[in-house]
C-alpha cells in the first residue's frame, strides 16, 4: 500500500491547470496515451457547464476550494497475498499501470465515457487512488478481496478508479467501502468503478458508503455481464451530505444475469440518490433488484431507476421491486422507475411500496414488552437486514449495522 | 401473588361504533376462563382491549390488574406486569428472527431501573437451552429460530409460535384471542398440549381463553365460561355451559336475554 507525502496536493481546482497535471502525471511516469485523457477530461471540466440534475442538488456545494491529492494516498487494500500464486492481481491501479499496462490501457475507460459529465471528466483528469483486480481464466477467489477509501479533512477530495478484470469462467467478491470521520466543512468524492464480467464468470460487488458529514459523493459505476456470466451487487448508502450515484449494468452475453440488491437511509438533512439502470442485450438475460430505502427527519432519497431491454433481448426476465419507509412527515423519497422494452418475448415484473411503520407491527412488538423505541430500532434494521446479511464480510456487516443503528 | 383481573363496565370504540357496551368481569388467577359467543360479539375487541390496541377507545370503564388501572398503561408496559395476549392474526415481522425477538422480549422484561441492560440479560446459553427445549414440545422445526418471525408461516406455524412465546415469557395472564381457528385438529392438540403444560407449571397464572367454538375447549377445561353477545356479558357459568352451547347454539341465550329484557 503506498502512502504518499499527504501534503501532495494539487492547486485547489479554482487554481488548477492542465499543465500543473502533465508536470504531476509525468513525474509519476505515466504513459502518454494517460496523460492526454487526463488533459481531454480537464479541458471538458474546466470549460463545461454543471450537469443539471433535478434531484441533486449541488448548488451548495463549492468546488473552488476543492484539493484533489496528486498521488494515490487514501487506498488501503486487504487480501491474501498468495493468492498472486494463481495469477491473481490486487494492487492499487496506480501500480497495475507500471506493472500491467497493456491491461490497463484496454480496459480503463471503456465501460465509463470521461465525458459523461462534469464530474465524470474532474475524475478522468485527476484519478489517483484506486485499485486494479485481476482474475485469470477459472480461477475461483473465495475470500473477498477489500479496498478501502477514506477522506481526512474538509476541502479535500478523493477520485478513486477501480477497475475489475474477471475472466472467463472466474470468481470473485469484491467490496469497496467508502468510510470517513464527520467533516466539517465539505469534501468531494468522485470514484468511479468499471467491472468486466468474463463469460461464465462471476462476481459478487459489494458497495459500502459511510462518508462523514459534509461529504459529497458522485459516483459511477460500470458493470458489463458476458455469456452465462453473473453479477450479484450489494450496496449500502448511509453517509455523507450528498450522493448522487449513476450505476448502469449491461448483459451483454446470452443468459447473463444479475441480481442487484440496495439499501439506502437518508436522514438529517442527507439527500441520497442512486440511478441504476440494467441494460438487457443478449438472449434469455435475467434481472432481479431489490431496493429498499428509509428517510428519517428532514432526509431525502432518490430512486430513478430504469431496466432497458433492447430488441435483441428476447426472453429476458427481469424484476424490480422498492421499498420506502418513512420514519418523519418531513422526510421525502422519490421513486422513478423506468421500464422500456423493445423485445416482445419479455417478462418484466414491478412492485413497490412506500409507507410508515405499521402500527400493528409496532403493537404487536410492544405487546411483548419491547419498548417503542426498540421496536422501531428492530423493524428498521430488519427492514434492511436481508441486504445486509448479504454483504459478504463479518467485520463490515457489524460497522454496517452500528452506522443504521446510529441513524434511527 | 397473583391478582383477579377485574374488568368493570368497560365501553369500547372502534371508529366511533360502541362495540363494548358495558363489560363486568373477573378473571381468576389459578383459573382458566373461557369467553364464547357468536361472530362480531365483542369477543376480540375485549382482546386487544385488555393489551392496549391503539385503535381501540375506551370511552368509559376500569380494567384492574395487579393493583393498577391498566387502561392508563401502554401495551408494554402491561405486558411487563404480565399480561400477554396470543394474537388470532399475529404480524410478521420481517428481518427479525424469531430468536432474537423473545430474546429481546425477555430482556425487556428483565430490565431493571438503574442496571444497565447487559447486567439484567438473560445468559445466551441459558435461553438457548429453554427456547430449544419448548420449541421440542410444541413440535417445532429447530431451523424456526432463524427464520423471520411469523414471514411465510402457515396458519398453524404462527399460533404454534404464539405459544412458543407465551411459554417462554410465562405471563401470570394470558389471553388467546381465538388460538382455535385455522388450526386442524392435530395442531390443536399440540397447541391445547402447550397451554395446558404451562399452565401446570405455572399454576397461579390465570388464562382467558376467547373461542368461538366448543371445539378447544374440548382439550383444554376451562373453570369458568361466561358468554358474550352483543359487546356484553350475559352468562356465566362452569364447563357444563360450554356443553350446552356446544349442543344448543347461541341462539337460546339471545332468546333468554332477549326475554329477561322484555
Amino acid at each position: 500500500m503506498p502512502v504518499a507525502n499527504p501534503h501532495n496536493t494539487f492547486a485547489p481546482l479554482a487554481e488548477l491547470t492542465d499543465e500543473q497535471i502533465v508536470l504531476a502525471a509525468r513525474a509519476a511516469g505515466e504513459p502518454d496515451w494517460l496523460i492526454e485523457r487526463r488533459i481531454a477530461a480537464w479541458r471538458h471540466f474546466a470549460t463545461g457547464v454543471p450537469p443539471i440534475w433535478k434531484r441533486t442538488d449541488l448548488t451548495t456545494f463549492k468546488a473552488e476550494g476543492i484539493v484533489a491529492p496528486a498521488a494515490a494516498q487514501n487506498t488501503a487494500i486487504q487480501w491474501d497475498a498468495s493468492l498472486a500464486e494463481q495469477g491473481v492481481i490486487f494492487t492499487t491501479l496506480a501500480a497495475a499501470l507500471r506493472s500491467h499496462p497493456d491491461l490497463v490501457k484496454q480496459y480503463l475507460g471503456s465501460a465509463i465515457d470521461p465525458l459523461t459529465h462534469m464530474f465524470t471528466a474532474l475524475h478522468a483528469a485527476l484519478w489517483q487512488d484506486g485499485v486494479f483486480l485481476y482474475v485469470p481464466k477459472n480461477v475461483a477467489v473465495e475470500l473477498p478481496l477489500h479496498a478501502i477509501f477514506t477522506l481526512a479533512a474538509e476541502s479535500h477530495a478523493i477520485f478513486p478508479h477501480n477497475l475489475v478484470i474477471v475472466e472467463r469462467g472466474a470468481n470473485v467478491t469484491f467490496i469497496e467501502e467508502y468510510s470517513s470521520p464527520n467533516i466539517n466543512g465539505q469534501a468531494l468524492a468522485v470514484p468511479a468503478t468499471e467491472i468486466f464480467v468474463g463469460d461464465g464468470a462471476a462476481v459478487r460487488f459489494a458497495t459500502t458508503q459511510t462518508w462523514g458529514q459534509g461529504v459529497y459523493h458522485i459516483a459511477a459505476q460500470r458493470v458489463r455481464v458476458g455469456r452465462d456470466g453473473s453479477a450479484e451487487l450489494i450496496a449500502a448508502n448511509l453517509g455523507g451530505k450528498l450522493q448522487h450515484a449513476e450505476i448502469e449494468v449491461t448483459l451483454e452475453g446470452n443468459g447473463a444475469h444479475v441480481d442487484w440488491v440496495a439499501v439506502t437511509f437518508a436522514n438529517d438533512s442527507q439527500s441520497l440518490l442512486t440511478a441504476p439502470l440494467v441494460r438487457h442485450i443478449g438472449t434469455n438475460t435475467e434481472s432481479h433488484m431489490n431496493f429498499k430505502t428509509v428517510v428519517d427527519e428532514t432526509g431525502y432519497s432518490t430512486f430513478d431507476g430504469m431496466v432497458k431491454i433492447e430488441r435483441s433481448a428476447q426472453g429476458t426476465n427481469s424484476r424490480l421491486e422498492e421499498h420506502a419507509l418513512h420514519l418523519s412527515p418531513k422526510a421525502r423519497s422519490d421513486s422513478i422507475p423506468g421500464l422500456q422494452i423493445d423485445a416482445n418475448d419479455v417478462k418484466a415484473g414491478h412492485a413497490s411500496t412506500s409507507g410508515q411503520i405499521d402500527e400493528e407491527q409496532l403493537f404487536y412488538m410492544l405487546s411483548r414488552g419491547i419498548k417503542r423505541d426498540e421496536a422501531i430500532h428492530m423493524i428498521v434494521t430488519g427492514f434492511f437486514e436481508p441486504v445486509v446479511e448479504r454483504i459478504p464480510l463479518e467485520e463490515l456487516r457489524t460497522r454496517l449495522s452500528e452506522a443504521i443503528e446510529s441513524k434511527i | 401473588m397473583n391478582t383477579d383481573l377485574v374488568i368493570k363496565n368497560l365501553h369500547v370504540n372502534v371508529e366511533d361504533k360502541e362495540i363494548l357496551k358495558g363489560v363486568n368481569l373477573t378473571v381468576k388467577p389459578s383459573s382458566i376462563h373461557a369467553i364464547m359467543g357468536p361472530n362480531g360479539s365483542g369477543k376480540s375487541t375485549l382482546a386487544y382491549t385488555l393489551m392496549g390496541h391503539p385503535g381501540y377507545t375506551v370511552t368509559s370503564g376500569e380494567v384492574w390488574y395487579s393493583g393498577q388501572n391498566i387502561l392508563e398503561l401502554a401495551a408494554d408496559e402491561r405486558s411487563k406486569l404480565g399480561l400477554f395476549l396470543a394474537f388470532q392474526y399475529p404480524v410478521a415481522i420481517p428481518g427479525v428472527t424469531v430468536a432474537n425477538f423473545l430474546r429481546t422480549a425477555i430482556n425487556s422484561h428483565r430490565a431493571q431501573e438503574g442496571k444497565s441492560p447487559k447486567e439484567t440479560a438473560v445468559p445466551v446459553a441459558q435461553f438457548r437451552k429453554e427456547l430449544r427445549e419448548k420449541m421440542a414440545a410444541l413440535e417445532i422445526d429447530d431451523s424456526f429460530v432463524r427464520r423471520y418471525l411469523n414471514e411465510g408461516f402457515s396458519g398453524g406455524e404462527k399460533k404454534r409460535i404464539e405459544i412458543l412465546q407465551m411459554s417462554m415469557l410465562k405471563p401470570s395472564m394470558a389471553v388467546m384471542d381465538e388460538t382455535d381457528s385455522g388450526l386442524d385438529i392435530d395442531a390443536l392438540k399440540i397447541v391445547a398440549h402447550g397451554v395446558n403444560a404451562l399452565f401446570t407449571q405455572n399454576p397461579d397464572m390465570g388464562v382467558l381463553v376467547i373461542t368461538h367454538y366448543q371445539r378447544l375447549l374440548n382439550y383444554i377445561t376451562p373453570h369458568f365460561v361466561s358468554v358474550m353477545l352483543d359487546g356484553r356479558i350475559v352468562r356465566d357459568g362452569g364447563p357444563e355451559l360450554s356443553v350446552e352451547l356446544e349442543e344448543r347454539g347461541y341462539d337460546f341465550i339471545r332468546e333468554e336475554v332477549g326475554n329477561a329484557s322484555s
